[in-house]
């Protein structure tokens, strides 16, 4: 193919997206909608993998002791705590500190939900030197007198890893059903636009047009419709992205400070889609093109 | 330039299409293949152009051996030929001047050539003014003549016309076959396959006659138009005396 006859190959191309008008807005949608499917899974996926590993940096562990321990004991017990070899800090978390809590944390609501007593414990919060030793000193841990539970944020970790696991497994199975449901509907575009087109094909052909230069408009409408898709499945989840983020941050305190802000991400979704949309638009359209051209791209008399 | 020797096409359905055809076309011949329906001209025509390969024997056109030829060489062997349709193969979205570019763009050729190029081959077959038309604003003879300049634009070594008169009147036959030589006469070759024998009778030349996937006649008669346009001419040259 020569240089000067890219711009015609080109022209050719978008060209074909216009004639062919309608298959070509539906191969968008189905690849939008794929697009946004698969985007959303491997965003949550990234999510939970930071959220994990945050969890996993964070040593930090909860001492809950027994109901009826007195203050006086418990604070004593803080030296026992500490004489754990694992064990770098020791905080006391009186029961009062985290009715406290509670109570500027629900605001107005607080008032309606008070009782005669305080139904909290008092705590502990435990620094750990060396997290490879996490369950052998909880362990030690809860075998002292007067510790109730202790909040084992390895619980979570592994519920997290189990739902990113789960994420990755059902994300695959769905990326991979719409990817060839969009194969599919993509490949069908282009032979819509191959049927409308056969009369050019055939003359191309009798006149030594090369099937390289036959397929590299019907490549470039199929990329051009896995751009646009790219682009416009981007755009949705950069504008719902924020807005899901702050709404799980308010629900799970947790999840809040563990997301990935949005500026880290967006250059990144954007490539990412639309290079997928590209990809897939190449393959689907070098699939049916190279299909066509062997069997009947191939006739010019008995066309 | 066309070489055939003991060729023979089998379809896979087992139909024998040609049956041992052995030829040569020579560099400049003006050749008419002529045979009733499903005598085997089309599956000559479509080995000519590689849409179909021979089962047997051996075929050279324009230097290529098409039962070695690679599928990638195909087009390279095209482009030394232009083929005339009997349906024009026209793009109705197009108009006459896109029509005749489209070859040349179809290979590659730069803008600024295909517009010198193909002004010139409008004016060769008498389009000029038409430029802008498109095929359904046209006759029959015309849009034939567009198909015509659209197989003329690449300067190819070989013009094969599938039954060029097919879809036209008889007077816009006469018109195209007349073209047809015009090209022959500077140098083209020419095969026309028809089965018009009365448009053969007229401009003559050499004749194959297949039939049953064989050929039973390879002779050459002279063109009556030929001694028509004596008879004027001496007629003329009669009056002026």
């Amino acid at each position: 193919m020569k240089f000067s006859s890219s711009g015609y190959l080109v022209r050719e191309g978008l060209k074909n997206i216009w004639s062919n008008r309608m298959m070509s807005l539906a191969s968008v949608i189905v690849l939008v909608s794929c697009l946004i499917i698969t985007g959303a899974a491997i965003l949550l996926s990234v999510n939970v993998t930071n959220l994990i590993s945050n969890i996993g940096d964070d040593n930090q562990i909860n001492v809950y002791l027994d109901y009826d321990l007195s203050d006086i004991d418990s604070i004593k017990l803080g030296s026992q705590i500490k004489k754990v070899k694992n064990v770098d800090e020791c905080d006391y978390y009186s029961k009062d500190e985290a009715i406290k809590e509670y109570e500027d944390k629900l605001g107005d609501v607080y008032p309606f939900m008070q009782g005669d007593d305080n139904p909290l414990v008092n705590a502990y919060k435990v620094r750990l030197k060396d997290l490879s030793e996490y369950k052998s000193t909880i362990a030690e841990i809860k075998n002292i007198k007067g510790v109730a539970s202790v909040s084992d944020r390895g619980d979570i970790a592994r519920t997290l890893t189990k739902l990113n696991y789960f994420v990755a497994i059902v994300g695959f199975w769905v990326v991979l059903v719409l990817g060839i449901v969009t194969l599919f509907i993509i490949s069908n575009t282009i032979k819509m636009t191959m049927y409308s087109r056969r009369f050019e094909i055939s003359i191309m052909k009798s006149v030594g047009a090369t099937n390289a230069f036959v397929r590299i408009p019907f490549i470039i409408e199929a990329m051009t419709i896995g751009l646009i898709a790219g682009i416009i499945s981007s755009v949705v989840l950069i504008s719902i992205y924020n807005p899901i983020r702050e709404t799980a941050g308010h629900t799970i305190n947790l999840i809040g400070s563990s997301t990935i802000p949005l500026d880290d991400l967006w250059f990144r979704i954007v490539m990412g889609l639309s290079g997928a949309g590209i990809l897939i638009g190449a393959l689907g359209g070098f699939i049916s093109i190279t299909r066509y051209l062997r069997k009947e791209g191939g006739e010019i008399l008995g066309w | 330039m066309i070489h055939l020797k003991n060729i023979s096409k089998i379809y896979s359905n087992g139909t024998e299409a040609l049956k041992n055809i052995t030829l040569d076309i020579e560099p400049g011949e003006f050749v008419f293949i002529v045979g009733p329906s499903g005598a085997g001209k089309s599956t000559f025509l479509k080995l000519l152009i590689h849409e179909e390969k021979a089962t047997f024997g051996r075929i050279r056109v324009n230097g290529y051996d098409l039962m070695k030829i690679k599928n990638r060489k195909v087009p390279y062997l095209r482009r030394t030929m232009g083929i005339v349709f009997q349906d024009f193969r026209l793009i109705e979205k197009m108009n006459v001047f896109d029509n005749i570019a489209f070859a040349m763009r179809a290979i590659g050729t730069p803008e600024r050539a295909i517009r010198k190029r193909v002004s010139f081959v409008i004016s060769a077959v008498g389009l000029t003014g038409k430029e802008k038309s498109r095929p359904s604003e046209l006759s029959g003879g015309e849009q034939q003549r567009v198909s015509l300049a659209r197989a003329l634009v690449n300067n190819p070594e070989i013009i094969i016309a599938d039954e060029p008169t097919g879809n036209i009147d008889p007077k816009m036959s006469f018109e195209i076959m007349k073209r047809l030589v015009d090209i022959n006469k500077k140098g083209t070759t020419v095969i026309v396959v028809t089965h018009e024998h009365e448009l053969v009778k007229e401009f003559g030349g050499r004749i194959i006659i297949i039939n049953g996937g064989e050929i039973q006649r390879d002779e050459r008669i002279p063109a009556k138009i030929h001694e028509q346009e004596n008879e004027d001419e001496n007629e003329g040259s009669g009056d002026n005396s």
